[in-house]
């Protein structure tokens, strides 16, 4: 008898139980709902809407019940056909190289260097800062200018010190390191404050103890300093790899994608694509394989957290 | 169970990263689309659409327009206001940058938004007619542009055999010269062939100690689509070649005058009269002997510091035994097909395109004077002889004669932009002029096979 009662009641209390795990499931969905109307209405339904355009031939002025109906066609011209989308995907890559190496490499060098005892600090990491907040539209008119082989200050900075001048955007073979240079000093200064954050989260005492245990600057940069500061440095790689894959207001702005398509990179090409030549539909099958290859990228991202977790 | 509500929440968790990425290249370029480097004058849109015409007016019509530079709309806006009054219409004018033209008639399309006049590119035709965009004008005004303008400009206009719109704008490529470089290197007479054109830019070209040039004989733009293709087009007519065969169906730029015509833009290259590194601003600023441009850029050279009188104009060069040609190109304005009120639309457009009492037309006028662009109606050329026929316009009015209107052919802007890449190639010798033009030639005839699907 008392085994039948004990059972109502472990029972009553399991209904109960899952009463308020019901309750609070309905109350965590609905905190939830506006993240996920925002993802619908913002991500997903355009998303389905760039597959579904992307196997048509669109030109935006007819309605889309008009566009003719290709499937793989465009994805078929794409990577089969088109020299120039390989050509762009390249320079995209090549671009996002640089600007990872390069940008990362002197954004921790800085950062480095202004977390230290510099007189004035709050003032040079406020100049480093600043490029980032200007408009890059505004970055790329001035630099064009500063590029200019013949009044650029560059040059004319090369001629006084007796070297050689140089073609700067001009060159096929100069105007990507060009373009690349222009993008590093944009976003130096904003990777610079996140390197920062991530130097100041290492606790002081490890410095301390290495400094006991006679560790050098070297020593405690590559034994200390590198490993702890490994997430910020992936975040940052991740970050700086995905944004440099979809560049598209610096070289249209410096460069317009030349000379001769050096510096025309796919979401440029994806542009005039779409707005130039009216093709919608090889357009978003563009932004599809990119966002294959950022997809990629950010399960890679995701694998090397959990490896350091 | 525990492994694979993992394995979920990984996946939703890339999911959801991956999605702003995909949005981000899905708008990439609409989100931050800057304004496009253009070679004409940059003409901003203005903040909000301008209104002109009677306020008790029952019918009220959308005019789109790249003309929102303040000094422009002070132009244009009495016109507006004196045809509104007499076809008694409201006008809402609607402004946008000229690169962002295609754009804002694409999306007003799309959303349901179109005006109802358009004011537009002849290139454009092609799509714009192919996706039933344009409304054919009255059989009236079809009548009066064929009889007022000249032959170029109603071909320009006019595709499918059917003319759509009114020409307003036309814009001529000549030979742009230098006269105090001529002056300083001996040039007494401007060149007329291309021999004359190698032989002048020769001795205009100065170097500075690293033997860099300093000053160029001659000036190839370059990075703007018009600004290469359009003067080697002229060129390459002025050698007797032909852009494509005459039922659209294949390029034949790549024939013999043509790639003697990029072979001759290699010879001022080689011969050491080019710098590529030099733009529209080093001529203005005097660096440079000679270049090929349209009229309209007069505008900038009138008011560069050196000022007008220190520049001159010149036929387009022609090879042996042919004659110059020049290219032209035509806007137009045109009505949307879904406009409810095309008939008053078009008597607006023809009030605006209609010469008053002897005098010029309201456009000619502000062609004139607020855009320093030539008028394309043949009574406009005369009653504004004297704002048209200064030494630096005459040339480029006299060249319409013969002029041949840039080629308006389905995939046109592609194929312009694609032959401007190759042109591009051979200039900075990636590739000889033969193979760059055949590749430009196999791109080409792609693209009109496709378009003719």
């Amino acid at each position: 008898m008392r085994t039948i009662s004990a059972t109502k009641e472990a029972a009553r209390e399991g209904r109960a139980h899952h009463r308020v795990l019901g309750r609070k499931a309905v109350a965590g969905y609905l905190f939830i709902a506006p993240s996920i109307a925002f993802l619908l209405v913002f991500a997903l339904i355009p998303f389905l809407f760039t597959i579904y355009v992307s196997l048509h031939d669109w030109n935006m002025l007819v309605p889309l019940s008009r566009a003719r109906f290709l499937g793989f066609e465009n994805y078929r011209y794409l990577l089969f056909e088109d020299p120039l989308f390989w050509q762009t995907f390249r320079n995209s890559v090549v671009f996002a190289l640089g600007n990872v190496v390069l940008t990362m490499a002197l954004s921790l060098a800085v950062a480095l260097l202004l977390n230290s005892r510099l007189r004035l600090r709050a003032l040079w990491r406020s100049a480093f800062f600043m490029p980032y907040v200007t408009s890059s539209v505004a970055i790329a008119i001035v630099w064009s200018n500063l590029y200019h082989p013949t009044y650029g200050l560059f040059n004319g900075v090369l001629q006084f010190l007796g070297l050689p001048t140089l073609d700067f955007t001009n060159s096929p073979s100069q105007a990507m390191p060009s373009l690349i240079a222009t993008s590093i000093w944009h976003e130096l200064g904003y990777y610079m404050i996140i390197f920062l954050a991530g130097l100041q989260s290492i606790p002081g005492e490890v410095y301390d103890a290495a400094k006991v245990d006679g560790a050098g600057g070297w020593q405690q940069f590559w034994r200390i300093t590198l490993p702890l500061l490994r997430p910020t440095i992936l975040f940052v790689a991740v970050i700086i790899t995905l944004s440099s894959l979809q560049v598209f207001d610096l070289p249209f702005i410096l460069t317009n994608g030349g000379p001769v398509n050096s510096t025309n990179t796919l979401v440029l090409y994806m542009y005039q694509t779409a707005f130039q030549f009216l093709r919608m539909g090889r357009a978003t099958a563009m932004a599809i394989l990119l966002f294959v290859v950022v997809f990629a990228m950010t399960l890679i991202q995701l694998r090397l957290l959990r490896e350091r977790e | 169970m525990s492994h694979y509500r993992i394995n979920r929440r990984r996946f939703l968790q890339a999911s959801a990263a991956a999605l702003p990425a995909l949005i981000a290249a899905c708008g990439g370029a609409g989100t931050s689309t800057p304004t496009a480097p253009q070679a004409k004058p940059a003409i901003t849109p203005t903040a909000a659409p301008h209104v002109s015409g009677p306020s008790g007016a029952s019918v009220t019509l959308t005019v789109l327009t790249h003309w929102g530079d303040q000094s422009l709309l002070k132009a244009l806006t009495p016109w507006f206001e004196e045809c509104a009054r007499k076809v008694n219409v409201r006008i809402v004018h609607q402004t946008v940058a000229f690169d962002q033209l295609l754009t804002k008639i694409m999306t007003g399309r799309l959303g349901g938004q179109s005006v109802d006049i358009y004011h537009f590119y002849n290139l454009w035709l092609p799509d714009f007619v192919g996706s039933d965009l344009l409304a054919p004008p009255p059989v009236d005004v079809v009548d009066d542009i064929k009889s007022s303008y000249g032959q170029g400009s109603v071909e320009g206009v006019t595709y499918n055999g059917q003319v759509w719109g009114y020409p307003t704008e036309v814009d001529s490529y000549q030979l742009i010269y230098n006269k105090r470089i001529f002056d300083e290197a001996g040039v007494d007479e401007v060149p007329k062939t291309w021999d004359d054109v190698r032989a002048a830019a020769k001795r205009c070209t100065k170097k500075d100690s690293n033997g860099k040039i300093s000053q160029a004989g001659f000036m190839l733009i370059k990075g703007w689509d018009s600004g290469v293709v359009h003067p080697w087009l002229s060129l390459l007519w002025s050698n007797g070649g032909e852009f494509v065969s005459k039922d659209y169906s294949r390029a034949l730029f790549n024939q013999q005058p043509g790639v003697q015509t990029l072979g001759f833009e290699m010879d001022l290259i080689n011969d050491g009269s080019v710098n590529l590194g030099f733009g529209l601003e080093d001529f203005v600023s005097g660096k440079v002997a000679m270049t090929i441009m349209a009229n309209w850029w007069g505008a900038s050279l009138r008011a560069s510091s050196l000022g007008i009188k220190s520049f001159g104009s010149a036929p387009i060069p022609y090879n042996d035994g042919h004659e110059s040609v020049a290219l032209q190109y035509n806007w137009l304005w045109g009505v949307d097909k879904n406009s409810p009120h095309a008939d008053m639309a078009w008597k607006f457009i023809e009030c605006l395109n209609s010469p008053r009492n002897g005098k010029a037309s309201p456009m000619g006028e502000y062609l004139t004077t607020g855009l320093n662009a030539l008028p394309s109606r043949l009574s406009d050329q005369k009653a504004l002889a004297n704002r048209i026929n200064d030494p630096f316009i005459k040339p480029f009015v006299d060249a319409l004669r013969n002029a041949r209107t840039e080629p308006i052919i389905p995939g046109a802007q592609e194929i312009k932009t694609s032959l401007q890449k190759q042109i591009e190639a051979a200039w900075y010798k990636q590739k000889s002029p033969k193979e760059a033009l055949d590749t430009a030639a196999q791109e080409a005839d792609r693209i009109l096979q496709e378009k003719r699907q």
